[in-house]
């Protein structure tokens, strides 16, 4: 009876502390929704296989989605102030003139935040208790989410970097994470710019099982006139399906090539 | 070997006169990617590298005159996922590359999709994630 009681204690423990909330586990590989923006690349690209086709497939008619702002910018994106609108313009002028030299990741420099978590290729997220790491395939770019308690030093705010320094912690089985200490020569996304000013915040959960959802919020007093929310979600990938293994990027090694 | 242009803009007739590209790493916005002509020809080389798969493309522009092609694609890791392999094309094979063609007007493009000859299709992204 006595020990019946014990095991009945346990249990209703375990019960109690899984009602608390142990927060959920993000650890897999992923890849985006809207991979390449809103990019399809044709029906060529992504098409059932020729056998279930109806005739031939029709040519596709691009090759990448155009990213050097000949269209102007749309209503979504963010919102820039004057100074900024400006240099936005000055580097949309050399990307339709066909130079990369604003194009951080042709440079195989990692996109840094919060542009890495378009990910537009693949994402690993690694979890413990006191740690949350997000992995992107495109330049194997790398930030680390800390969830320990600490708190960014001055040090760090001294030393900003492309991923910047995140902070998190888990309301219910959202997690909570604040980025601060970002380099001002990446971009908030596409060409974007932003200031030394900007900071990070992001909402992450489950959407519904298997599917990742990052609310993200850029506050950036300096080159926004109001704060930018997008959402990105991503699908977990499986052993079953055969694609969850990231291949490594190793970008450098077509630099060696460059002439 | 007769190897037929598909299709030919009069940017490609201008870049049949110019040097190949060096090979170099591409910004997307060193292409016009919303472009998309096509060539035909055979492969001398296909190096699977990162960050960009590459193709180098014999063509024969219809006068005797035979012209290296260096025709960019996606990194591996994406190709893969779109069931490319490192022996997808071997030299000697001919295809047919639609391909959005360089600013530069040089003989070199970014891969829009590769048609080898028994109609096999290597797409240049993975089927859209559902």
């Amino acid at each position: 009876m006595k020990l019946q009681n014990t095991l009945l204690g346990v249990i209703a423990g375990a019960v109690m502390l899984q009602a608390q909330g142990a927060p959920p586990d993000f650890s897999g590989v992923y890849y985006p929704l809207n991979p390449f923006g809103a990019f399809r690349g044709g029906p060529a690209a992504g098409g059932p296989p020729p056998a279930q086709r109806q005739g031939p497939p029709p040519r596709p008619t691009a090759s990448a989605p155009l990213s050097d702002g000949s269209r102007g910018r749309t209503p979504d994106e963010p919102l820039l102030t004057p100074e900024y609108m400006a240099k936005w313009q000055m580097i949309s002028k050399t990307r339709i003139a066909g130079t990369g030299e604003y194009d951080l990741t042709a440079k195989c420099l990692p996109p840094g935040m919060p542009a890495m978590m378009r990910m537009d290729y693949g994402m690993e997220v690694m979890q413990n208790k006191d740690k949350i790491t997000f992995f992107g395939e495109l330049n194997d770019a790398l930030r680390r989410v800390y969830l320990d308690g600490r708190k960014p030093s001055q040090k760090v705010l001294d030393d900003p970097t492309y991923a910047g320094y995140s902070t998190g912690h888990w309301e219910g089985d959202t997690l909570v994470v604040d980025t601060v200490a970002l380099r001002d020569n990446t971009f908030i996304e596409g060409f974007t710019p932003h200031s030394d000013a900007m900071t990070v915040h992001e909402r992450i959960r489950f959407k519904e099982p298997g599917l990742l959802e990052d609310t993200i919020t850029v506050t950036d007093p300096k080159a926004l006139t109001k704060p930018w929310e997008t959402v990105k979600t991503y699908r977990r990938a499986t052993r079953e399906k055969g694609n969850d293994e990231l291949r490594e990027f190793a970008c450098p090694e077509g630099l060696g090539e460059a002439k | 070997m007769k190897i037929a242009w598909i299709a030919c803009g009069a940017l490609l007739g201008t870049a049949l006169f110019l040097t190949p590209a060096a090979q170099a790493h591409h910004s997307n916005s060193a292409f016009y990617v919303t472009k998309v002509i096509t060539i035909k020809g055979v492969v001398k080389e296909f190096r699977w590298s990162n960050p960009h798969v590459w193709v180098i493309l014999t063509v024969d522009d219809g006068k005797g005159n035979k012209v290296d092609w260096k025709v960019e694609g996606r990194p591996p890791g994406i190709l893969e996922r779109s069931g490319w392999t490192p022996k997808s094309l071997q030299p000697g094979e001919t295809v047919t590359i639609d391909l959005s063609p360089a600013k530069d007007a040089t003989a070199s493009g970014l891969i829009a999709r590769v048609t080898k000859e028994d109609g096999t299709i290597l797409s240049n992204a993975p089927p859209p994630t559902e």
